[in-house]
C-alpha cells in the first residue's frame, strides 16, 4: 500500500478522526489550525482558524454538519463544516483534552485539565445540529475528577455511560444523565497515564491505550477487561478496525527522549493486533516521531496516523489485509459455507 | 485533461497579445488517437524568447465508475475554504504527496520473517569476522587507535619502512597487507583504487557472485504473462511454492501496462523448482503461462 502523506500541519499532531461516512478525515495539532482532507485522495478541504492555543482534541457530528474542538486556550468551539466558520465559543477555566459527541449528536462531553487551583472535570453540553441554530451557554452536567483528572472520556451506547480514563490508570463509568460515579476500577499499572479511548462501532466496548505499554479492551457495560495486548513502547493510541477483527495501536518513546535514539529503536510503528487472539500481527513503519494518534476509516478500508513529526499518513488497505485469517477463522468460514450449501 | 485549454498556464500572461500569434503562424492542436488505446495531444505554442514550442503529450483516459453515498458524493462538490480556499481541483502539491510503496502482509509469525531478514548472511558473514578483531595501535602496538596513542608525537609508527607491518597493524589480513606492500613499498599513504587493493578481488567475485547466484540458480522468467496483471497477484501465485525475494513485471513506461513478462526470485533454489513445474502452462487471466529459469543476461 502507498500511504497518502499530509504535510499540512506544522507542529506535531494531537487528534485524528474521521468522520461517520469515512469521507473526511479531521485532524488538528499543536499548531492551532484544524485541517479536513478527503480521505480518497489526501486533498485538503479547508482548515479551520481561530484558536488561539494548541489544539488537544476534535470530534465530528455524526451526520458530519459541526464539528467541536478542544483547544489549550481554554475554549471548546463549533464549527460549520462546510464553509470553516465558527458557530460557538463555550470558555472554560483550564485546557480542553477531550470532546467527544455522543451517538446523535445531541450532547457534547468536554474534559478540562487539572491545573491553576481547578480540578479536572468532564462537563456536558447540549448542542443542536444545525448550523443556524443558537447553541445553548448553559452546561447540562458537570463531574468534577477529585481524585484523578480524567484524560479522556468518551459516551457508550445510547449515550448510557460516560466512561473516562485517568491520569492514574484507572477507568470510570459516570451514568450518562446524573453524572454519578458507577464504577472505578484500575485496569492499567499505578500512575500511568491513560492517553486514548476509542470506541467499537456499536459502543458496547471500548480499547483504551496506556503509557505502560498496554492496551486494552474493555466492556462499556461493567468495565470487565476484555483483551489485553502488550507493545514493548508506551502507546500514545488504539483503535479498533471495523469489518476485521484487528486493533491498531500506536506509540513510540516520549518526545523528549527522540533524538537521543535512531529512528529503528524509536518504535514509531503502528503496531496491528489481531483483536481475539491478541497477537501482534503486524507493524508499518513511516514516522519519524512517535504516534501521537491512529484512527480507522469506519468504513473499514484504511487508516490515516498522526505522529510528533508533524503528518499525517493515510493509508488504504490492499489485499493481503483483507485475506487474512487464522487457520480457525478459515475452518470456520468454510464450516459455515459448507452448512449454508447443505 | 486539458482539450479546449490552447493557452498554457505558464503562457504570457497578456491574453490579448498570445491569442493573436496563436492564431496567427501555429499550427492547431492535434489529437491522434493511438491503437493501444491512448490518445497523443500535440500543442503548439510560443514561449517567453518568442521560440515555437511543441509539446506532444500521451494521455490515456480511464473510465472508472465507483459507488458513492449520496451524502459523501455531495460532500465532493464543496467549495474549499480555509487556506485551501486558493487550490485547485485535486490535491494541492504542498499539503499531500504520496509515500514510497509499504508492504503490509498481516501474519501470525511475522516477527520471525522480520529477524530473518535482519538476519541475512551477508551482515552474519561479516560480524563473524570483525569477532576476533582488535583495536592495534600503530605506535606502540596498544590496544587504542593510534590517533590516541600517547606516543603519537614522540615516536614514529613501527615498521615505517616496512609497510607489512603498518597493514598489520591495521587489522587487515597479511594477504592484504603484502599485496598494498608489494604495489608500493615505501608509499605507505599513497592511494589505492579499490579495484586493486588487497581482498577487492574476492570482494568484486563475491559481489558478482551474489547476482549471478540469485539470475543463474533461483529466478524464473514468465512470459507470456496478461497485460493486466499486477506485480501482487504474481507474487500472491508464486509466494506458494516459498519465499519470492523479488518480481519484477515488466510494464509500460507510457500506457502502465504490462509488457507481458516478468521475473520472479526466490530465496531457495528449491522452490523455484517446484514452481517452474507447477506453473508452467498454468492459465491465468485467458493467457497459458511459460515458466522457465532466466539465463544470465551476457
Amino acid at each position: 500500500m502507498r500511504p497518502i502523506l499530509l504535510a499540512g500541519h506544522e507542529r506535531a499532531l494531537t487528534q485524528i478522526k474521521y468522520n461517520p461516512d469515512g469521507d473526511l478525515i479531521f485532524s488538528v495539532s499543536k499548531d492551532q489550525i484544524i485541517c479536513v482532507w478527503f480521505s480518497h485522495n489526501g486533498e485538503r478541504l479547508g482548515t479551520y482558524r481561530g484558536h488561539q492555543g494548541a489544539i488537544w482534541t476534535i470530534d465530528v457530528d455524526p451526520t458530519s454538519t459541526i464539528l467541536a474542538s478542544g483547544s489549550a486556550d481554554n475554549t471548546i468551539r463549533l464549527w460549520d463544516i462546510k464553509t470553516g466558520k465558527c458557530l460557538k465559543t463555550w470558555d472554560f477555566p483550564t485546557a480542553v483534552k477531550r470532546v467527544e459527541f455522543n451517538e446523535d449528536g445531541t450532547k457534547l462531553l468536554g474534559v478540562t485539565e487539572k491545573r491553576m487551583g481547578h480540578l479536572g472535570t468532564i462537563v456536558v453540553l447540549d448542542v443542536k445540529i444545525d448550523v443556524e441554530a443558537e447553541q445553548t451557554d448553559e452546561k447540562a452536567l458537570t463531574i468534577v475528577c477529585d481524585e484523578s483528572k480524567a484524560t479522556v472520556a468518551g459516551w457508550s451506547y445510547l449515550s448510557k455511560y460516560i466512561i473516562a480514563g485517568h491520569e492514574d490508570g484507572s477507568i470510570s463509568q459516570y451514568d450518562g444523565k446524573t453524572g454519578d460515579l458507577i464504577y472505578n476500577f484500575p485496569i492499567h499499572e499505578l500512575n500511568q497515564p491513560i492517553t486514548d479511548l476509542q470506541w467499537s462501532q456499536d459502543r458496547t466496548y471500548f480499547i483504551t491505550a496506556s503509557k505502560d505499554k498496554t492496551a486494552k479492551l474493555v466492556s462499556a457495560k461493567d468495565l470487565e477487561v476484555l483483551k489485553t495486548y502488550t507493545a514493548d513502547t508506551p502507546l500514545n493510541s488504539a483503535t479498533i478496525t471495523p469489518n476485521k477483527d484487528f486493533v491498531i495501536l500506536g506509540g513510540g518513546q516520549a518526545a523528549m527522549d527522540v533524538t537521543t535514539t535512531a529512528a529503528r529503536q524509536g518504535k514509531f510503528e503502528a503496531r496491528f493486533y489481531h483483536k481475539i487472539f491478541e497477537d501482534e500481527i503486524g507493524r508499518v513503519r513511516g514516522h519519524f516521531g512517535p504516534l501521537n494518534t491512529v484512527a480507522a476509516d469506519p468504513t473499514g478500508k484504511g487508516y490515516a496516523s498522526g505522529g510528533e513529526d508533524g503528518y499525517v499518513r493515510v493509508h488504504h488497505f490492499d489485499k493481503g489485509y483483507y485475506d487474512f485469517m487464522y487457520e480457525v477463522e478459515r475452518e470456520r468460514q468454510n464450516k459455515l459455507a459448507a452448512a449454508g450449501n447443505a | 485533461m486539458a482539450t479546449q485549454k490552447k493557452h498554457d498556464w505558464a503562457d504570457d500572461e497578456d491574453l490579448e497579445e498570445t491569442t493573436t500569434t496563436t492564431t496567427t503562424d501555429l499550427p492547431p492542436p492535434q489529437k491522434i488517437n493511438n491503437k493501444d488505446g491512448s490518445t497523443t495531444i500535440i500543442e503548439y505554442r510560443i514561449n517567453d524568447l518568442g521560440q515555437k514550442v511543441k509539446t506532444t503529450r500521451r494521455v490515456r483516459y480511464i473510465v472508472r465508475r465507483e459507488v458513492l453515498n449520496p451524502r459523501v458524493a455531495e460532500r465532493k462538490t464543496w467549495a474549499k475554504f480555509g487556506d485551501s480556499a486558493n487550490d485547485g481541483p485535486g490535491p494541492a502539491m504542498d499539503t499531500t504527496t504520496v509515500g514510497e510503496n509499504i508492504i503490509f502482509r498481516p501474519s501470525v509469525n511475522w516477527r520471525r520473517e522480520a529477524k530473518d531478514e535482519a538476519n541475512d548472511p551477508n551482515a552474519q558473514a561479516m560480524k563473524d569476522k570483525l569477532k576476533d578483531k582488535k583495536v592495534k595501535c600503530r605506535i606502540c602496538n596498544g590496544e587504542h587507535f593510534t590517533a590516541r596513542c600517547p606516543y603519537k608525537d614522540t615516536m614514529a609508527p613501527i615498521g615505517e619502512a616496512g609497510a607489512a607491518d603498518v597493514a598489520a597493524g591495521m587489522g587487515d589480513e597479511p594477504s592484504a597487507a603484502a599485496a598494498v606492500g608489494a604495489a608500493g613499498p615505501g608509499k605507505k599513504g599513497s592511494y589505492v583504487p579499490p579495484a586493486l587493493r588487497a581482498g577487492a578481488g574476492a570482494q568484486g567475485e563475491r559481489m558478482g557472485g551474489k547476482y549471478g547466484e540469485r539470475d543463474d540458480l533461483a529466478t524464473l522468467r514468465v512470459t507470456n504473462v496478461s497485460e493486466m496483471a499486477e506485480e501482487q497477484e504474481l507474487r500472491d501465485m508464486f509466494e506458494r511454492f516459498g519465499r519470492v525475494t523479488r518480481v519484477f513485471l515488466a510494464k509500460d513506461r507510457d500506457t502502465g501496462l504490462a509488457k507481458g513478462f516478468a521475473f520472479i526470485s526466490y530465496a531457495d533454489r528449491d522452490d523455484a523448482v517446484k514452481a517452474c513445474n507447477k506453473m508452467d502452462g498454468f492459465g491465468f487471466r485467458h493467457l497459458i503461462l511459460r515458466v522457465e529459469f532466466a539465463k544470465k543476461a551476457q
